[in-house]
């Protein structure tokens, strides 16, 4: 059982490498969305 | 334009690929650690690869990925070809870094040394140094641009460097052991069948949590497409 400290220390690397990346995806998706959003009612504007 | 119907029914596939993987990860981690036997020789530590080979699984999956949306990139020189390539890029990048985070941790109390210069572990670092390089060379690329056209080629040669990596420890005397799964004797014959249906659960988890991050990427990638669009139309009218 020596080597539990290695297997704890892949595991919490694997997941937090998925967890933190699937949370930057997710956080620039919703950025991007916004800044799309912004510009469509900007153009709108401009154009009526 | 999708209709709002359509984009329901999208959105509900999306919801089920969530659960999906979700339900597919937690089982497979109930199975790792309460269901599968501790190998002999190795021990606990051996637990370590039912993630180190999911993430290098997936990893070259998503090469393979690039590999095939840039060759039909460069012969339809349609745009969202060039997408999927981008978008599976960066997944493989993330997953192949895991795959070297994880295997020197395995690899220090197995070998008594956190990485040995062999040609498995070599050709792997090889092959996230040029999914780096196309992810670079990616950055600074526009759609449609030459570059674009560059990173497809980096993406194509660099698949290439994957069967050299299966076969390594085939054709070298490697530190890493060989095959487990496809040996000479066929296929799962070199395993305990609890700790091969592990693997392939495992294997199938994070395959469906590829499909889950290439639809977020492809999103992105979509959105950035239509700004760049609208900024353009912007230009023009002003």
């Amino acid at each position: 059982m020596d080597n539990l400290g290695f297997l704890f220390a892949a595991n919490v690397f694997v997941w937090c490498g998925i967890i933190y990346y699937v949370y930057t995806l997710k956080q620039r998706n919703r950025a991007l969305e916004k800044d799309l959003d912004l510009l469509k009612e900007t153009l709108s504007k401009e154009g009526s | 334009m999708i209709s709002s119907d359509g984009a329901e029914e999208k959105n509900d596939e999306g919801n089920t690929l969530v659960w999906l993987t979700g339900i597919a990860l937690l089982v497979q981690m109930i199975s790792i650690f309460v269901y599968v036997p501790t190998e002999r020789t190795e021990g606990v530590i051996q637990r370590i690869m039912y993630f180190h080979v999911p993430c290098a699984w997936l990893s070259f999956f998503a090469f393979f990925v690039v590999f095939i949306c840039s060759i039909l990139f460069l012969w339809k020189k349609e745009r969202e070809w060039d997408i999927y390539a981008h978008a599976s890029a960066g997944i493989g990048v993330v997953f192949c870094s895991l795959v070297l985070i994880t295997g020197p941790i395995w690899a220090r109390p197995i070998w008594g040394a956190w990485w040995v210069w062999d040609a498995r572990l070599t050709s792997t670092l090889i092959l996230w140094l040029i999914y780096v390089a196309y992810l670079m060379l990616r950055a600074q690329s526009d759609a449609g641009s030459m570059r674009a056209r560059y990173a497809a080629v980096l993406g194509i040669v660099g698949f290439l460097n994957i069967p050299f990596i299966h076969f390594s420890v085939l054709w070298w005397r490697t530190f890493h052991p060989q095959p487990k799964v496809i040996t000479n004797e066929g296929i799962g014959k070199g395993m305990d069948p609890s700790m091969l249906a592990t693997l392939g659960l495992s294997l199938c988890a994070f395959t469906l949590l590829y499909f889950l991050l290439m639809g977020e990427r492809v999103r992105q990638e979509k959105i950035k497409d239509e700004i760049d669009k609208l900024k353009r139309q912007k230009f023009y009218s002003s």
